[in-house]
């Protein structure tokens, strides 16, 4: 418990989990504010993933990586919990807002691009450090959301994000993403960063 | 000064934010929505304007993130104890990230051009103008980014930016709706959609567009460099009186862009020799592609009695309606340019010889699409195929007509033909061609 407790702090957990729930509010605010419509357009409830993704990016790295690498634990199992963990906050803030007035669904659509998005970001995270992670994810979504292609199949897979609910072929997309990212950062770890940058833990 | 500016270029994020912009924006512009600027160079500057609405948001998430380099790096405290004004150490990073991302619009313009520079000729003045807005566009985004990112030095602030700024652009036309003169203010993207062959930006929106711009720039410097917050409170003057001064110049109008027609990109150019054939000005780059055919379908007419001498492009434009000159002896030919920015030839021999069975604008009593196919095609002595503009449905009763008009003997046929062209010049067709 101790361990866990110290663990959050060094990640600065609350503070993201706060950002989190504060972007999702916001998000929740102005649709209600408005639109009349009880369901939230795909594109909204797509940047809100987005949003809430960045906003525990930040989580995926320590104030000193290298540091935290030379203590003797089993980090794989852990990692894929913190994964796992942000995952499930994501889907779980914004599954609550289904009981409310603007639903941010449907469910398999949040839980796709959750999935999806947080693989990518952790694979930034392993390969490019995670104060870069955010690179690709935002760059991809802004542009697979506004210009969306549902034919050829490659169209689907290149803008899986805004892509329907139901549709396999993101779904798909979303998941090897999901996986790959999973797998990379449990195996490989927040990449290290140039020692100026890992120096102090002000961040 | 251009030593530090020269460090800053390869030390900051400058490199890379111009190669993030310059891939995202080729991208987009050869694959989002295939490729809708072969027409010419207005058409091009005006679809990268449209492709802000990803390049913007990024150029905001850009700053921000150059914006908290010195917190990452842990020196903040360290530069602040040097004993300079922050606006020098302010001036090299603003110069650096606006080059940066101006460079990286003006290479993915430059890669559109390099698709069509064979074919398009026409090169307006707007054309010029309407870049220059895109690029104070990006620069404005990159600074108010700088400006956040330090106001708010927090590593979600980039791409929460980011995500704001693209909101920001989709709300907009929402938000003013239904003044949408207001949208073309505060939103560089708003009606650069779907641009047409004649289509232009006036200059007044283009000038209100960007004194809206550098007036939000000018905040964003103010805010950047500032150290105090008596500074930042007066920041906000410029903005004010930007979006005052832009909405007093922006004519009160919507559809103002959307509606307007360049005339002199509209205007005839006609290729030497007889007989004549002319297209607009925008599409004189395909001048001799569009002459060999027209030439050849004007050759296949002549059969006819009466038969017109003349092909010139059909420059109707339906938003504002306008139609050209109406004359007997003019086929109308509608240019159709394909994504390589070449005359797309499949059909228009048949859409030359076609034309000839036009009305006038604004008649009522038209001769049908299926009929002008078949006796086309009839003309040409081969099976109707639909073309660009045609319903699959009228082609199986085009070819069910001209096969009737097959069995005729030459000359029946042909009178029948003629009579077709006289009824749709006289707006009388009523009759179909097999039951005269």
């Amino acid at each position: 418990m101790r361990w866990l407790t110290l663990y959050l702090r060094s990640r600065r957990a609350p503070v993201a989990l706060t950002a989190a729930a504060g972007c999702a509010v916001v998000m929740w605010s102005l649709w209600s504010a408005f639109s009349d419509s009880r369901t939230v357009g795909t594109p909204m409830v797509v940047l809100t993933v987005l949003l809430l993704v960045a906003a525990l990016t930040a989580t995926l790295g320590g104030p000193d990586d290298a540091l935290e690498l030379t203590a003797a634990l089993p980090w794989p199992p852990r990692r894929v919990a913190h994964l796992v963990t942000a995952f499930l906050v994501v889907v779980a803030l914004l599954l609550a807002t289904l009981a409310t007035g603007a639903h941010f669904g449907p469910a398999q659509l949040v839980v796709r691009d959750a999935g999806g998005l947080l693989g990518l970001t952790a694979f930034g995270a392993a390969t490019i450090g995670t104060a870069r992670a955010w690179f690709l994810p935002l760059g991809w979504t802004l542009a697979a959301v506004l210009f969306p292609r549902s034919e050829p199949v490659l169209g689907q897979i290149l803008t899986w994000q805004a892509q329907p609910a139901a549709s396999s072929v993101a779904t798909g997309a979303a998941g090897l993403l999901g996986l790959g990212g999973l797998v990379a950062y449990a195996v490989a770890g927040p990449a290290r960063r140039p020692p100026a940058e890992a120096a102090q833990a002000t961040g | 000064m251009s030593r530090v500016f020269r460090i800053e270029l390869r030390r900051s994020a400058a490199l890379g934010s111009a190669l993030i912009l310059l891939v995202a924006g080729v991208l987009l512009l050869f694959f989002a929505e295939g490729i809708g600027f072969a027409d010419g160079w207005m058409q091009l500057a005006m679809t990268q304007r449209l492709y802000l609405a990803v390049l913007w948001p990024l150029a905001l998430a850009a700053g921000a993130w150059q914006a908290r380099r010195e917190r990452r790096s842990n020196v903040a405290e360290l530069f602040a104890s040097t004993p300079r004004p922050r606006a020098h150490r302010t001036v090299p990073t603003l110069g650096a990230m606006a080059t940066a991302v101006a460079c990286g619009y003006l290479l993915m313009g430059m890669s559109g051009g390099l698709w069509i520079i064979g074919t398009a000729e026409y090169l307006p003045v707007q054309v010029f103008v309407v870049t220059a807005v895109g690029v104070l566009a990006l620069i404005a985004a990159v600074w108010l980014g700088l400006a956040v990112g330090r106001l708010l030095p927090w590593t979600a602030t980039a791409p929460a930016l980011g995500i704001a700024g693209l909101g920001l652009l989709l709300l907009i036309p929402g938000a003013t709706r239904p003044r949408g003169w207001l949208a073309l203010v505060f939103s560089p993207i708003y009606e650069m959609k779907m641009p047409d062959a004649y289509t232009t930006v006036p200059s007044r929106a283009s000038v209100a567009q960007a004194v809206w711009l550098a007036a939000l720039a000018g905040t964003a410097v103010l805010l950047f460099a500032s150290s105090g917050w008596r500074l930042r409170v007066a920041a906000l003057l410029p903005v004010v009186t930007g979006a005052a001064l832009a909405v007093t110049l922006m004519p009160h109008q919507d559809r103002y862009v959307t509606d307007a027609i360049d005339p002199v990109a509209r205007e005839l150019v006609c290729a030497p020799g007889e007989p004549r054939v002319c297209v607009s000005r925008v599409h004189s780059g395909l001048l001799t592609e569009v002459r060999t055919q027209a030439r050849a379908g004007l050759a296949i007419l002549a059969k006819l009695p009466g038969a017109p001498t003349q092909a010139d492009e059909d420059t109707t434009t339906y938003l504002p309606e306008d139609y050209p000159p109406w004359r007997g002896d003019v086929v109308l030919l509608r240019v159709e340019v394909g994504s390589n920015g070449h005359l797309d030839q499949t059909t228009v021999l048949a859409d030359v010889v076609s034309g000839a069975f036009a009305s006038p604008p604004r008649c009522e009593h038209t001769v049908g699409p299926a009929e002008k196919l078949a006796a086309a095609y009839w003309l040409l002595g081969r099976e109707p195929v639909a073309g660009w503009a045609n319903d699959p449905a009228d082609l199986g009763t085009a070819v069910q007509l001209w096969q009737d008009l097959r069995q005729l003997p030459e000359s029946e046929a042909r009178a029948r033909v003629a009579a077709l062209r006289q009824a749709a010049l006289t707006c009388s067709a009523g009759a179909s061609l097999g039951t005269r």
